[in-house]
């Protein structure tokens, strides 16, 4: 499928009745979602990090480090790393927020915490880091409790994206920030044309061979396709109330970085 | 024209993969030190620096989560304890310690916030002492360093008398055969000549004030 096709509009997503959502390509119940995405992450969470380092030839922690470097984090910050997966960017603000801050690595997936908790209890990282089981849409802290939220390469897996901004923007403290990390659409149509070849003809292969899953990773290329584009994003977290939204395209648009405040 | 440079280096993330190199290699040299770098006195304090030559800052933090204590480097502005602006070249003689005070004389460096940090961190960096030919031999062997490093040298050897050629050679074709700049003999005749003149200039000033004060005694 051609990548125009593939992008589709907030309107087609919208033209979905309202008890169905996608699931990489397939159209589901929405109440489905969340059980055949947690299939995907317990199969892929052993292997993630080789995955990730194999599929982004390593160009996923230079994205995770620009997040850390636009997110203002200071000594003392309360920091909520949702969809947080193996734990990337939760290492790095434990570092920076040090002893008297907290970070909250929370993802909704039990199979994804573990690995997480048990890498990062093997670099030393014990003291500031809390784990919780959560699902985005319904997130189980107090309104007004994080200085910032991140959330990297998970919103696009979540099943009503509108209502994780809005929960994430409750908690967030007035002055706070949420920044959104995923995948998005590539600025050049010819790096686009690359792109759309390596995701739907290598990727699932690779996946074959290293994870032994390429369903799961023909579901990764079609979830980041189905996902909304740059400024569809932004439109959503304004609507979330959020306010100085904007985004920075990372590697041609391949990744894009999105930032919003409330105030 | 900065803007488009700005856009590359932002686009291709330049600085992310210099500050993650940088944070591998502090790291790995602390680790390697053979004397004893303590960070203690550093923990959660952040120096920051602005170098004339980079688009962006650079911000060492000295974090207190992970045993042992660790350098995290970022581009991050929000918090610095003390901030350095300074360019490339300034970089090396800020390794010691009491240099600091000199180079902010010589308006080599701006400081701004505590002195002490940035005393602190030149201190550490004064004393890392890494055998870095026995750490290499450790993952390749004894030989293949021995031989490795004796190939550095004669490298760095030829290096250096190409450079000395080069120099040679560029100053022979620009003083002598081109003439474009005057030779150290000629300069030392021309400033012969200027000390020559001034002196004659200094007598004819005496005698027309001599002059002047006779005139107007009489």
């Amino acid at each position: 499928m051609p990548a125009s096709e593939q992008n589709q509009s907030p309107d087609k997503q919208n033209s979905l009745p309202d008890d169905t959502t996608h699931f990489g390509y397939k159209t589901i119940d929405k109440e489905d979602k969340v059980s055949m995405v947690a299939g995907v992450f317990h199969s892929v969470a052993k292997q993630y990090d080789v995955m990730n380092d194999l599929m982004s030839f390593g160009v996923h922690r230079l994205w995770k480090r620009f997040t850390i470097d636009a997110s203002g984090v200071r000594p003392g910050n309360a920091v909520l790393d949702l969809a947080g997966g193996t734990g990337d960017l939760t290492a790095k603000f434990s570092q920076l927020v040090g002893k008297e801050g907290k970070v909250i690595l929370a993802d909704i997936n039990s199979s994804m915490l573990n690995v997480g908790r048990d890498k990062l209890r093997d670099k030393g990282l014990v003291r500031n880091i809390e784990y919780v089981q959560a699902n985005a849409q319904y997130l189980p802290f107090e309104d007004n409790t994080f200085d910032i939220v991140t959330i990297a390469f998970g919103l696009r897996n979540v099943t009503d994206k509108d209502m994780a901004l809005r929960s994430i923007y409750r908690v967030l403290k007035p002055g706070g920030r949420l920044l959104v990390l995923e995948f998005s659409k590539p600025e050049y149509e010819l790096l686009n044309k690359a792109y759309d070849f390596y995701s739907f003809n290598i990727l699932p292969k690779m996946g074959e061979l290293v994870a032994k899953d390429g369903d799961s990773y023909q579901y990764l290329a079609e979830s980041i396709r189905m996902h909304p584009d740059q400024e569809t994003l932004k439109v959503m977290m304004d609507d979330a109330g959020f306010e100085q939204t904007s985004f920075k395209n990372l590697t041609g648009g391949v990744v894009a970085l999105h930032k919003g405040y409330k105030f | 024209m900065a803007t488009a440079l700005s856009k590359i280096t932002s686009s291709l993330m330049i600085s992310q993969v210099l500050t993650s190199t940088l944070e591998v290699v502090i790291n790995k040299t602390l680790t390697l030190s053979a004397n004893n770098t303590s960070l203690e006195k550093l923990t959660q304090k952040t120096l920051m620096l602005e170098l004339e030559e980079l688009g962006f800052p650079l911000s060492f933090s000295v974090c207190n989560t992970t045993e042992p204590t660790q350098v995290v480097v970022t581009t991050l502005t929000e918090h610095a304890d003390c901030t350095i602006n300074t360019s490339i070249s300034t970089l090396r003689e800020l390794k010691a310690e009491q240099q600091i005070t000199e180079l902010i004389k010589q308006n080599k460096l701006d400081l701004t916030g505590d002195i002490k940090i940035a005393q602190q961190f030149a201190s550490v960096a004064e004393n890392l002492d890494v055998d870095w030919q026995s750490e290499l031999a450790n993952h390749i062997g004894d030989i293949p360093t021995h031989k490795l490093i004796q190939l550095g040298k004669r490298i760095s050897a030829k290096l250096q008398f190409a450079s000395k050629q080069i120099n040679a050679d560029a100053s022979e074709y620009i003083v002598h055969e081109k003439r474009l700049v005057v030779t150290r003999s000629q300069i030392d005749q021309f400033n012969h000549q200027v000390a020559e003149m001034n002196e004659q200039v200094d007598e004819l000033e005496q005698r027309i004030s001599q002059l002047i004060n006779r005139k107007t005694n009489q």
